[in-house]
């Protein structure tokens, strides 16, 4: 079940706002499609990332795909829990399954994405296409 | 009138030019001051792949619950053991060497060798006798050893060699390797394996510089995932022993503390003590002994062979232009031809290469088309627990001919003459996907790699898909 206090991008990874800052993890959507998740190639506090860019790569056991940053800032705190667990993602991907904490730097970026209804209209259209 | 050929040095080089030499019917006289088999068989290529074996062993141990293995107990290692058993198998290619020379009639005589003119080689015992040889062809084959950082001397305790490490006489619990090219990208892994703390510290901008693009980015990954500290674009500024071990200041500011420093720039050839000058012949800028495509140097009757050329630092090219010089010296006409090397790196995952890399090709201006394929798309690979890898091919985009091959990942240098075959035979990216592969193996990846060249790759999902 997708939570609904959260905005969602639409390369599959969501954002869960605190003033300035932005936690920012992978969809449920995403992590069933990369399945089990092997290796998360973290990256070091204070990289600066853009919206809409890579912010960190996710190795699974299918595939190598990279982590699109939905808000532009400088990475705050990262989640070392996933160095020895990765698989924490696959578990718990709205929850203790969080990539990085950034501190935004235009936190009106936060405006263009999606809802949970839209993300959800977003998947069947995928889906459809 | 048999032809007296004399080599000085007998390493991959010099052993196997003694050989072919011996089997042209040539009187063979190698000069050798330490053991036959030189750097790779003493201190290099053998001593820490087998030393590799171990912690690969190791690490399949570490990880057997993955395959349903149970093991009770602590898996841990037993250190003179690995020494023991690295000690063997280098003995036992001592001797394979020794008794080849035997059966081929090769003289082999324990000396530091020198030219004293174009005709004689010297042999100085380490009593101080000496012994002059008369040679109607003389191949150098005195290859190299490891180069210090300037005012860094090593000390064999604090600041290690590859020599130094090589010998394992312990393990330290953190090391700071200067370099990230071959050697120190290999002990890297190693000594990581063996439970060391290690900070790797690389001048370049990436790890294993002289690798396409794509390997080195895979390997710096790889290396993360041991948990092994890659500081790139950095010199060392300055380094101290300490009570603790050493303390390293780097151009970047920052300060590197460890146990151990294992200084693995490069290497220095050894002409030096040579007497090049008395033959005629003089070194180049780096030390080298300058030659053409012969192995010819510009002393007609005297060739140079291996590290001590300048030319390419591997064994098995030192190998073939023995081989070269050999025949040469012996009335062939043989030419060396450098365009598919291939070369193994046993890191962890391995890397093959052979041919262009991706900026090499870039740099000389020419269009090619690449193609890339995942080991995680490998069945066999799944199997084996060996995800981590990929295999890339490169063309001539309008010829469609192999210009490199690249592989990272289980048994890459193994995997990759494949590669170098295709390269040397000229065929097309084309060809080599058509050939059939055998299911299931790791070289289903060069096929596939071959056809993603032209976005045919099968086990590969659509573009933006």
């Amino acid at each position: 079940m997708n939570p609904d206090d959260i905005k969602y991008h639409r390369e599959h990874a969501w954002v869960r706002v605190e003033g300035k800052n932005a936690t920012i993890g992978i969809t449920d959507m995403a992590q069933q499609q990369l399945g089990d998740i092997v290796y998360v190639d973290l990256p070091e506090r204070d990289t600066e990332t853009d919206a809409d860019s890579e912010l960190c790569e996710i190795e699974s056991t299918k595939a190598t795909s990279p982590v699109i940053s939905p808000v532009s800032g400088r990475v705050l705190e990262v989640n070392e829990d996933l160095g020895d667990s990765p698989e924490i993602i696959n578990e718990d991907p709205y929850g203790n399954g969080w990539i990085v904490v950034i501190t935004m730097s235009d936190p009106s970026e936060v405006n263009d994405l999606m809802t949970r209804d839209e993300y959800e209209k977003f998947l069947k259209e995928e889906e459809e296409r | 009138m048999l032809t007296r050929i004399t080599i000085v040095g007998s390493g991959p080089g010099g052993y196997v030019a003694a050989i072919r030499a011996a089997q042209r019917g040539a009187r063979v006289t190698v000069v050798e001051d330490a053991e036959v088999g030189g750097t790779c068989l003493n201190w290099g290529c053998i001593p820490t792949k087998t030393l590799i074996a171990s912690t690969d062993a190791l690490e399949m141990a570490r990880h057997a619950a993955d395959f349903g293995v149970e093991l009770y107990g602590e898996v841990t290692y037993n250190l003179p053991k690995i020494r023991e058993r690295r000690d063997k198998v280098v003995s036992t290619q001592i001797k394979g060497i020794r008794a080849l020379f035997k059966s081929w009639g090769v003289d082999l005589i324990p000396g530091r060798g020198s030219l004293i003119s174009e005709d004689v080689v010297r042999a100085v015992r380490k009593d101080g006798t000496t012994q002059d040889i008369r040679s109607d062809r003389i191949i150098i084959a005195t290859g190299s050893r490891p180069a210090a950082i300037p005012g860094l001397p090593f000390d064999g305790n604090n600041i290690l060699s590859s020599n130094d490490a090589v010998l394992m006489h312990e393990v330290p619990a953190s090391i700071l390797i200067v370099g990230a090219g071959v050697i120190g990208c290999e002990f890297a892994f190693l000594y990581r394996s063996l439970g060391s703390n290690v900070t790797v510290v690389e001048m370049l901008p990436r790890a294993l510089a002289s690798e396409d693009e794509d390997i080195s980015s895979l390997i710096e990954k790889e290396l993360k995932k041991a948990k092994i500290k890659l500081i790139t674009g950095a010199r060392i500024e300055s380094m101290k022993g300490t009570a603790e071990g050493v303390t390293a200041v780097l151009s970047n500011g920052q300060e590197v503390q460890a146990a151990k420093a294992l200084v693995s720039i490069g290497r220095a050839l050894n002409t030096e003590g040579l007497r090049l000058e008395d033959a005629g012949l003089a070194a180049g800028k780096r030390g080298e002994v300058p030659v053409n495509d012969r192995m010819e140097t510009i002393v007609p009757g005297i060739y140079a062979i291996g590290d001590v050329t300048g030319i390419m630092m591997l064994a098995h090219v030192a190998s073939r232009q023995g081989i070269v010089a050999a025949e040469n010296a012996l009335g062939g006409s043989v030419r060396m031809d450098y365009t598919a090397v291939p070369a193994g790196i046993f890191t962890r995952p391995e890397i093959g290469s052979a041919g262009l890399r991706e900026h090499q090709a870039r740099e000389r201006g020419m269009k090619i088309s690449t193609g890339t394929f995942p080991y995680r798309a490998l069945g066999k690979a799944h199997a084996m627990g060996e995800i981590a890898g990929i295999v890339k091919v490169i063309a001539d985009a309008g010829t469609d001919r192999v210009l490199g091959v690249h592989i990272c990942g289980a048994h890459a240098a193994d995997l990759v003459h494949e590669g170098a075959l295709a390269i040397t035979m000229g065929a097309t990216s084309k060809q080599l996907g058509a050939m059939i592969h055998a299911h299931p193996t790791l070289a289903e990846g060069i096929m596939e790699a071959a056809e993603a060249v032209h976005g045919n790759a099968i086990h590969l999902p659509r573009e933006g898909k």
